[in-house]
C-alpha cells in the first residue's frame, strides 16, 4: 500500500476519515491493529506533520488532540489549481502529460484530431 | 584579447544563429533524443565561449593595465597602434571599467539564475509533498497518487523519488492500456529528468530574454522532452494505446475555441508525430545532421580558442 513508507500519509489519511480531534493513542491503537508499529513513532510523526502545518493541537489533560488544519479536499484543489492554472514557474515544475491549452491552441488540436479521426476508420 | 573577442562573437552567432537552423532540424521531432542533445549543446556551448572570454578579458586586465591597453590597441589596429595611444590613461582606464562592468553583470546574471532555480526547486518540493500526503495509492503501481478530482490530469512531480500524480477523473477517463501509456510516458519524464533540464533552461529564458537561443529554447526542449517521452511509452504500450490516451485526454484539456487558430500547438503536434510514425520511416539524413550539429558545437569553441591563442600569440609578443 505504502509507495514510498510513508507514515506521514497515512496517517493524515486516518485524522481525515477520522473526521473529529484524535489522540496519539488512538491513531496508535488502530494502526497496531495492522502493522507493527511503535507508539514513539506515531508520536514524532504527528508532531513532524503538526510543526509542517497538517495537523492543529489543543493540549487536552496530559496528551494533545490533533486535528487536519485543511480537509483533503481544500488540499486536492489547492494542488490542482497550482497543476491546472499554472501561473509562476508551473512549467518548471510539473510534466503535464497533455499541456494546457488557451483558446487558439486547442482550435488548432481540434483541427488535427478531426484530420486524424478522417484518416483513421473507427 | 583577440581570444577573448572571437570566443564573445562566437558566442553571439550561436545565440543569434542557432535557433533558426536548429528549429528546422528538430521541427519534426524524427529523433527527439539527438534534437534535444543539439538544443543543449548550443546552450552550453554559447555560455562556455562567452564565460571563456570573460575569462581571458579579465586575465589580461589583472596582467596590467598597460597591458591590457597595449594588447586591445594591437588587436584593433595592429602595429599602427602608437605608443602614445595606450599608454594614454584614459584609454586604460576605459578598458578596466568594461571589464570591471562586465564581471559584475555576469556575477549578477549568474545570482538571478541561482535563485530562479532554487526557487522553482522549493516550489517543486512542496507541491510534491502535498501530493504525497493527500493523494491516495493506487494500488500495484509505485511512485504513483490519486487525488480526487474530477477534472481528467495527469503529470510528474521530480523529487527522490519522483511521483506521478493522477486525478480521479484522469483515471475514470483512461482505459487500462491508455493508463499504461499515460505512466510510462510520466515515468520517462522522471527517468530522463526532464524536469531539469527545462528548469535549468527556462531559468536562462529568464535571465536572457532578448537573446534568441535562450529565449527560444525551453519551448523546443519541453517540446522535444516530450516527444521522447511519446517514444518510450510507445515502447512500452503501443502507439494506439498512446494515441488514444492523448486524444482522450488532450480533448478534455481543450478550453473554449477562439477565433484565430493559426498557431501551432504542442499536443497536436504530438499527435501528428504519432499518427503519421509509421509512414514516415527512418530518416538517417535528419539523426547525422543532428550529430554533426551538436559535435561542431561543443568542439568549436574549444578550437577557437586554441587557433585564436596560437594566432595571437606571435602578435602580441613580436
Amino acid at each position: 500500500m505504502h509507495g514510498f513508507g510513508d507514515l506521514e500519509a497515512v496517517i493524515m489519511h486516518r485524522v481525515w476519515d477520522h473526521g473529529g480531534p484524535v489522540t496519539v493513542r488512538e491513531l496508535f491503537e488502530e494502526l497496531q491493529r495492522e502493522r507493527v508499529i511503535a507508539y514513539t513513532t506515531v508520536m514524532t510523526t504527528m508532531d513532524n506533520l503538526h510543526r509542517k502545518g497538517w495537523l492543529a493541537r489543543v493540549k487536552e489533560g496530559k496528551a494533545y488532540r490533533y486535528t487536519a488544519t485543511a480537509s483533503r479536499e481544500e488540499y486536492s484543489a489547492r494542488l490542482m489549481r497550482e497543476a491546472l492554472d499554472g501561473g509562476g514557474d508551473t512549467q518548471a515544475v510539473l510534466s503535464h502529460f497533455v499541456a494546457q491549452m488557451d483558446g487558439e491552441e486547442s482550435e488548432v488540436l481540434r483541427a488535427v484530431v478531426r484530420r486524424l479521426a478522417d484518416r483513421r476508420p473507427r | 584579447m583577440r581570444t577573448a573577442l572571437l570566443l564573445f562573437g562566437y558566442a553571439l552567432a550561436v545565440a543569434w544563429w542557432a535557433p533558426a537552423l536548429l528549429s528546422r532540424l528538430t521541427a519534426q521531432g524524427i529523433s527527439p533524443r539527438l534534437g534535444l542533445a543539439a538544443w543543449l549543446t548550443a546552450m552550453a556551448s554559447a555560455l562556455a565561449s562567452a564565460a571563456a572570454a570573460l575569462e581571458f578579458l579579465v586575465q589580461a586586465a589583472v596582467a596590467g593595465w598597460s597591458r591590457l591597453a597595449e594588447v586591445v590597441c594591437r588587436s584593433v589596429a595592429g602595429h599602427a597602434c602608437a605608443q602614445t595611444v595606450y599608454t594614454g590613461a584614459v584609454f586604460e582606464f576605459t578598458l578596466a571599467v568594461i571589464t570591471v562592468v562586465a564581471a559584475l553583470a555576469a556575477a549578477a546574471v549568474a545570482w538571478r539564475y541561482g535563485r530562479r532555480v532554487q526557487q522553482v526547486q522549493r516550489q517543486t518540493r512542496a507541491h510534491a509533498e502535498v501530493a504525497r500526503i493527500t493523494g491516495r495509492r493506487l494500488p500495484g503501481v509505485t511512485a504513483t497518487v490519486v487525488l480526487d478530482a474530477p477534472q481528467p490530469a495527469a503529470y510528474c512531480v521530480a523529487g527522490r523519488p519522483g511521483m506521478i500524480v493522477l486525478t480521479s477523473g484522469a483515471l475514470a477517463l483512461l482505459e487500462p492500456a491508455q493508463l499504461a501509456a499515460v505512466l510510462a510516458h510520466e515515468r520517462a519524464h522522471l527517468a530522463g529528468r526532464h524536469h531539469l533540464l527545462i528548469a535549468l533552461t527556462r531559468g536562462l529564458a529568464a535571465v536572457f530574454p532578448a537573446v534568441p537561443l535562450f529565449a527560444r529554447g525551453p519551448e523546443h526542449v519541453a517540446r522535444l522532452a516530450e516527444m521522447c517521452a511519446d517514444d518510450a511509452a510507445t515502447r512500452h504500450s503501443g502507439r494506439s494505446a498512446l494515441l488514444a490516451a492523448l486524444l482522450a485526454m488532450a480533448a478534455d484539456a481543450a478550453g473554449p475555441a477562439s477565433a484565430l487558430g493559426a498557431m501551432t500547438c504542442a499536443v497536436a503536434a504530438r499527435l501528428q508525430r504519432l499518427a503519421d510514425a509509421p509512414r514516415r520511416g527512418r530518416h538517417a539524413g535528419n539523426g547525422l545532421a543532428l550529430a554533426a550539429a551538436t559535435i561542431l558545437l561543443a568542439g568549436l569553441p574549444a578550437l577557437v580558442a586554441t587557433l585564436a591563442g596560437a594566432v595571437a600569440l606571435p602578435g602580441l609578443t613580436g
